[in-house]
């Protein structure tokens, strides 16, 4: 019997939600230094015929306007 | 020859560009290190795979195989010649630079990520773009950049044998260049000979095919994070001393221009006091 998650994810986000439910289990110290591990913040932008499409956030809720820093 | 105001307001923008490019300079010297770490873990990711890849594909240069090429650089600039490298690179192993041969298919589909690279790309590789990545190469890229990237890659339909990676590899504090690893996808490796000699399950094969994508996102975006702080610093110090050279040449000008206006008073005093 194979496993049912396989054809609605990829075996990456399995193993991005395994990876949190451990760092989530953490103790209190250890897990804010995991977190940031965990963090992604990227954006993407599908491409067709040489015009860009409309620029998604994977994870609109670590959106929160933070200043930004010099380089 | 400008007038002393001129040079006054020259000096001063020079001195300023010069604090800016020397504290650019501190901070990527600071970010280095904790940049080489991470380089240093995630180049295992990258062993591992090329571990598995060893035992398993057999060499098979076949210039028919439909590839992927992903284009690893970052958003920021001031950081040398990290993202035209690259792009560099890329354009000549598709041809576009004259003269030369494409070692891949000039019609590939390209992903970049980090947006410089993607502005070069997009200027001369248009019609190949099919995915573009940015906001990653802010800070130490994590292992969940990399898992999203191979993540969207594979949602997205785009066709591909194998997956090329080009990105800076980094060669020492002061050097890098534009290198590029090939990662087989899920049917190459079902059907090369390592694989068909232990009957690999279906799913466990899928599972690694993605897994080693993103096992070599990773390794790439560690190597390219640390060459570009390296190229950063290296840049920002030679500006620093490009604009330290700036400073003493004008103060030089100043100085002499102001020497030769007090000379001009003091000639006038003297011929309007010996008129008397």
């Amino acid at each position: 019997m194979s496993a049912t998650w396989r054809s609605v994810f990829t075996y990456n986000k399995y193993a991005q939600i395994t990876a949190r439910a451990v760092r989530n289990s953490l103790k209190e110290t250890e897990r804010v230094a995991a977190e940031k591990r965990g963090l992604t913040t990227v954006r993407y932008q599908h491409w067709e015929n040489g015009v860009g499409g409309q620029q998604t956030v994977l994870n609109p809720e670590l959106e929160k306007a933070p200043g930004k820093p010099a380089v | 020859m400008a007038t002393l105001r001129e040079l006054e307001l020259r000096l001063k923008s020079v001195k300023n560009i010069e604090k800016i490019t020397k504290s650019m300079k501190m901070i990527a010297s600071t970010k280095l290190a904790k940049a080489q770490r991470a380089m240093q873990s995630g180049k295992e990711y990258g062993l591992a795979n090329s571990e598995i890849f060893q035992h398993t594909i057999a060499e098979e240069k076949d210039a028919s195989k439909k590839k992927l090429v992903i284009v690893v650089s970052s958003d920021k600039g001031l950081c040398g010649g990290i993202h035209s490298s690259v792009s560099k690179f890329t354009r000549r192993a598709l041809g576009q630079t004259g003269g030369e041969e494409p070692t891949i298919d000039p019609e590939s589909p390209i992903a970049v990520i980090g947006d410089k690279s993607k502005a070069q790309i997009q200027r001369v590789l248009s019609k190949n773009l099919t995915l573009t990545f940015n906001q990653i190469g802010r800070d130490v890229p994590t292992f969940a950049d990399a898992a999203s990237v191979a993540d969207l890659i594979q949602k997205s339909d785009v066709k591909y044998d194998s997956i090329v990676l080009v990105h800076n590899k980094f060669v020492s504090a002061i050097s890098y260049e534009p290198t590029s690893v090939e990662v087989p996808n899920e049917a190459q490796l079902k059907e090369s000979a390592g694989f068909r000699s232990y009957e690999m399950e279906d799913d466990v094969t899928k599972d690694l095919a993605e897994f080693v994508l993103a096992n070599a996102i990773y390794s790439a975006l560690a190597e390219a994070h640390a060459c570009e702080i390296s190229a950063r610093r290296n840049a920002m110090d030679n500006a620093s001393k490009n604009a330290g050279d700036m400073i003493g040449a004008l103060t030089m000008q100043y100085n002499r221009g102001r020497q030769a206006a007090i000379t001009n008073e003091l000639v006038d005093i003297i011929t309007g006091a010996s008129a008397l």
